[in-house]
């Protein structure tokens, strides 16, 4: 008897469910290493996106509905952010995801979502086999092509010649150094070698040494925190540091190290924030009480304002409307983070970058 | 050739410790204890530990290398002991399982994150025209100081004596009244000391993480065998070797050998050095360079 009532039970429940309307919420997922080595910049992401949805909605929302963005952690972990893809797609049937930080876990989430025919927005992510994830992925974030010509050309105006290129031994290394090589042989420069590291070592004493023994102009580097916190010390332990460092991505290189071990260093970084920016800067800190944490934040929120544009735009957001809509908004689109204009392939064509100098009293730019 | 030689004896200093300590565990208790790698590596956790609850750091690293000489007579009395009873080669695989449970235990708690005690950033000394920082001198004299006390205690007092005698030849020891049992006790909380002590010298001058005792076990395996498993102060010199073998590896340009500018082994592969020099000192001095000398008291 009680099984009966049980089973009429649910059933009742069931159907009370199915009876009350879907949300009336227009929902679009996120996914950011919220933990992890990468933690920090996910969080920065995660704000910028948390300002754009208030925002939005302040504005009354996305096609007279209120927006909701369901941000997923990735925990850096390409197998997690993968789950986290699916389930916004399965579960709560979005028609565009966000997201990642790394290279190599943008890659797997947006071709998972292309092949689903859902939106895929990278917002973090500079590695030029981004470009080809396929016809329904956009980046507002300028790729490495676009950002080694710029670093390139900043380092030979330093007048070095002859350098060393440092990195991580993975995906992102090896495009960072092999297109600032590119780059910068064309301006005529020379890059007598490149070393690229195993990452989370307990030193680099010998990786420097041998670096230090090509006797270069300037030491070019790339790091993640921990390693470019170790990295950077050693550097100064050794005495390495009295060349000149310039470091690709400043702000992610030098995050976890003490001011003392990286003053005098050059670099370049993401602009965090564009001429149309101030608004969005003001936001940020109200909201937080604190500066930027990273250069990231701005393009989530930029990511999710252009999406509710053109969802505006195409009055519905079916992925291939919103798509054409992208297409047509992104042509100099005033984000936060500069202006975006999507070039053939819906990657960004033109990304602003910040000439950066390490001094005793904070970061200058050049 | 003066910053070669700095490396070396850093390099030197990183390995002997705990290459000490696995020949002299060795010495008494026939089996080589791979949960000794761990031992350097919770060593320096626990000195982290009690440091972060503000205790000045010489304090910090004495009750670390106390708690795991403790944690090592602990484990020899519960699991190697009997383990030993059925082989050397059980007891190996014994240790080298608690070993990963250590690992284990590390990654739940202080999580796989590297750390580093925080000195204030002083610029490097100048020795010889080469930057030597103060912690990487401090490291170098905690492993003289250990090395000085050790061979103090083996070849001046009494229980060193003993160890000695009992190391030769356990039968005749036991019949001249020597109490083996609490020999062998002193000997694994030393070589827990020792072990512990190493890895606060690494960590002092670097960082520690959970790897540590894994970055070890080779060159520390390498040095312990080239000295001869059992002879303390034979592991010393191993060391040496070994760390000898990877600053050339690592520091020389082999380029003009083959008419290029420049030619460096990669980091990664420099590891093969102690590789090398273990396979041929297992193929021709298994019992280790200074075999006669292990047998005279």
């Amino acid at each position: 008897m009680m099984v009966r009532i049980s089973a009429w039970l649910t059933v009742g429940m069931v159907a009370a469910v199915i009876a009350v309307p879907a949300k009336a919420d227009i929902a679009i997922g996120a996914v950011v290493p919220l933990s992890g080595a990468s933690a920090t910049q996910g969080e920065d992401q995660r704000r910028g996106i948390e300002l754009a949805v208030d925002e939005i909605n302040a504005a009354g929302g996305v096609l007279g509905q209120p927006l909701k963005v369901i941000v997923e952690d990735s925990g850096g972990r390409p197998p997690s952010a993968l789950d986290a893809a699916k389930k916004l797609v399965a579960v709560d049937k979005v028609p565009a995801v966000i997201g990642e930080y790394s290279s190599g876990i943008t890659l797997p989430i947006g071709q998972y979502l292309v092949q689903e025919g859902k939106l895929h927005v990278n917002i973090g992510s500079s590695s030029n086999k981004i470009r080809d994830i396929g016809p329904t992925a956009f980046s507002v974030i300028g790729l490495e092509a676009v950002s080694s010509k710029f670093s390139a050309e900043d380092v030979a105006a330093q007048g070095w010649k002859n350098i060393v290129i440092v990195g991580p031994n993975n995906a992102y290394g090896h495009g960072m150094a092999e297109g600032f090589k590119t780059e910068f042989e064309k301006l005529g420069g020379k890059v007598v070698s490149t070393l690229l590291y195993t990452e989370g070592q307990t030193s680099y004493r010998r990786e420097l040494q041998q670096a230090a023994q090509y006797k270069p102009d300037a030491f070019i580097y790339s790091a993640y925190g921990k390693d470019g916190a170790l990295i950077n010390r050693e550097a100064f332990e050794l005495g390495v540091n009295k060349t000149p460092w310039y470091a690709i991505y400043f702000s992610m290189c030098t995050a976890d190290s003490k001011p003392e071990y990286v003053v005098g260093q050059y670099g370049m970084d993401l602009n965090y924030i564009g001429p149309d920016g101030k608004s969005y800067e003001e936001a940020y800190k109200k909201k937080y009480g604190a500066d930027f944490k990273t250069s990231f934040s701005g393009y989530g929120y930029d990511a999710v304002k252009i999406f509710a544009a053109a969802a505006n735009k195409a009055g519905s957001v079916e992925p291939q409307a919103v798509k054409a809509a992208l297409i047509e908004v992104g042509k100099d689109y005033p984000g936060a983070t500069g202006t975006i204009t999507f070039d053939a392939e819906r990657q960004r064509s033109y990304q602003p970058y910040l000439k950066l100098k390490k001094t005793e009293t904070g970061m200058d730019v050049r | 050739m003066i910053p070669i030689i700095i490396d070396i004896v850093l390099r030197t200093g990183d390995i002997a410790l705990a290459a000490v300590a696995l020949s002299a565990g060795y010495s008494l208790v026939k089996f080589p204890n791979i949960a000794l790698m761990q031992y350097a590596t919770v060593g320096p956790f626990l000195a982290y530990l009690f440091a972060s609850w503000g205790a000045p750091l010489v304090a910090a690293a004495l009750a670390a290398c106390i708690a795991v000489g403790l944690i090592a007579v602990l484990l020899n009395i519960t699991v190697f002991d009997r383990l030993l009873k059925s082989g050397s080669a059980i007891a190996m695989i014994g240790s080298l399982a608690a070993g990963m449970l250590f690992t284990a235990a590390l990654l739940v708690t202080a999580g796989p994150d590297s750390r580093h005690f925080d000195f204030p950033v002083e610029a490097p000394l100048n020795v010889f025209g080469s930057p030597v920082t103060g912690p990487q001198l401090l490291a170098v004299a905690i492993s003289l100081a250990a090395f000085v006390l050790l061979a103090a205690l083996l070849f001046l007092t009494d229980i060193g004596r003993c160890m000695r005698a009992t190391a030769t030849n356990p039968d005749l020891a036991r019949a001249t009244g020597i109490d083996a049992r609490l020999v062998v006790r002193v000997i694994i909380f030393l070589s827990g000391v020792l072990a512990a002590l190493g890895g606060i010298g690494i960590a002092v001058k670097g960082e520690l993480n959970i790897l540590m005792g894994q970055d070890l076990m080779l060159p520390v395996f390498a040095a312990a065998i080239l000295g001869g498993l059992g002879n303390p102060m034979g592991a010393i010199f191993g060391a040496l070797v070994i760390a000898t073998a990877e600053t050339l590896a690592a520091t020389l340009n082999f380029g003009p050998l083959i008419g290029k500018a420049f030619l460096f082994i990669p980091a990664n592969y420099i590891t093969a050095a102690s590789f090398l020099i273990l396979v041929l000192a297992l193929l021709f001095r298994p019992h280790g360079l200074f075999v006669n000398e292990v047998k005279r008291v």
